[in-house]
């Protein structure tokens, strides 16, 4: 076996809520595709100049 | 649906009892003409949150081709070598990505009805990708062979047992859930993701809630 290890020593950090345990790593997951959905619904999208500029507006 | 007429002859244009007449017949009719790679969409569609089905598709290549890798050194090859290593954290992380993307994706869809305008099989089989990618991914902590996938295997064999699923469906059997992570699950999610990007092609990208209400 090499230093690959397959075992991790430390144990995982939890937040403890009430009924709700979950993993800093799942909650940071979640958290990151929160902020992912908000960041799609008002971020810009990128759209051609020359596009905009043609009589067809009705498509990209 | 009426069949371009090039390369065919007379006969097999009218004769109806010939099987790849029909089945070419149904084929082309799956999505109408010019839609199955359109390079243009309606304007609704230039938003960010109408790219998530798209970056689950493209994290999906990644997950299937790095899978293939590892197909290649086996279960226990990314603990005794670098490259595989690397190969299984690749196969890990567009799994991550996959699922990321796939959820916003479905959270995008749902907040937009998405089911509108004959579209619920498309919403349908998209909740059935996720569950079934859901029974991917625990099969694959099943086989990464070490401690965590036993611990794993020994935590839900009690709750599958209980519903009688352990007879035929057995967490403790490497081997077999191997198989239905390589194999079996995978097949079904290609499918299924096959139907479902057919679907979205026959009927569209569905518009924007306020853009139906106006039209």
């Amino acid at each position: 076996m090499t230093s690959l290890s397959i075992v991790t020593g430390a144990p995982g950090k939890y937040i403890h809520w009430g009924v709700i345990q979950i993993s800093v790593t799942n909650a940071t997951i979640i958290a990151v595709m929160i902020v992912l959905f908000v960041l799609a619904l008002v971020v810009p999208f990128p759209t051609h100049d020359d596009e905009q500029s043609k009589p067809s507006g009705r498509s990209r | 649906m009426t069949a371009p007429a090039s390369g065919l002859s007379p006969q097999e244009r009218v004769d109806p009892k010939n099987w790849t007449n029909k089945l070419r017949g149904r084929i082309e009719g799956l999505v109408p003409p010019g839609q199955a790679l359109p390079a243009r969409q309606p304007v609704y569609v230039a938003s960010w949150i109408y790219v998530f089905g798209v970056l689950t598709l493209a994290s999906l290549v990644v997950v299937v081709a790095s899978g293939c890798v590892l197909a290649m050194g086996g279960v226990a090859w990314w603990h005794v070598s670098s490259l595989g290593h690397f190969f299984n954290s690749i196969h890990l992380w567009s799994v991550e990505m996959t699922f990321g993307f796939m959820v916003v994706h479905l959270w995008g869809k749902f907040w937009m009805a998405a089911w509108r305008g004959k579209r619920a099989l498309t919403w349908i089989t998209g909740v059935m990708l996720f569950g079934i990618s859901i029974g991917t991914s625990f099969t694959g902590f099943l086989s990464q062979s070490n401690f965590d996938s036993q611990w794993i295997g020994g935590q839900a064999k009690d709750g599958l047992n209980s519903i009688g699923a352990g007879a035929f469906f057995n967490v403790l059997n490497p081997g077999q859930m191997l198989m239905w992570h390589i194999v079996l699950l995978p097949l079904a999610v290609g499918a299924l993701t096959l139907v479902h990007i057919i679907l979205v092609r026959r009927h569209g990208v569905v518009p924007p809630l306020d853009a139906e209400l106006e039209g």
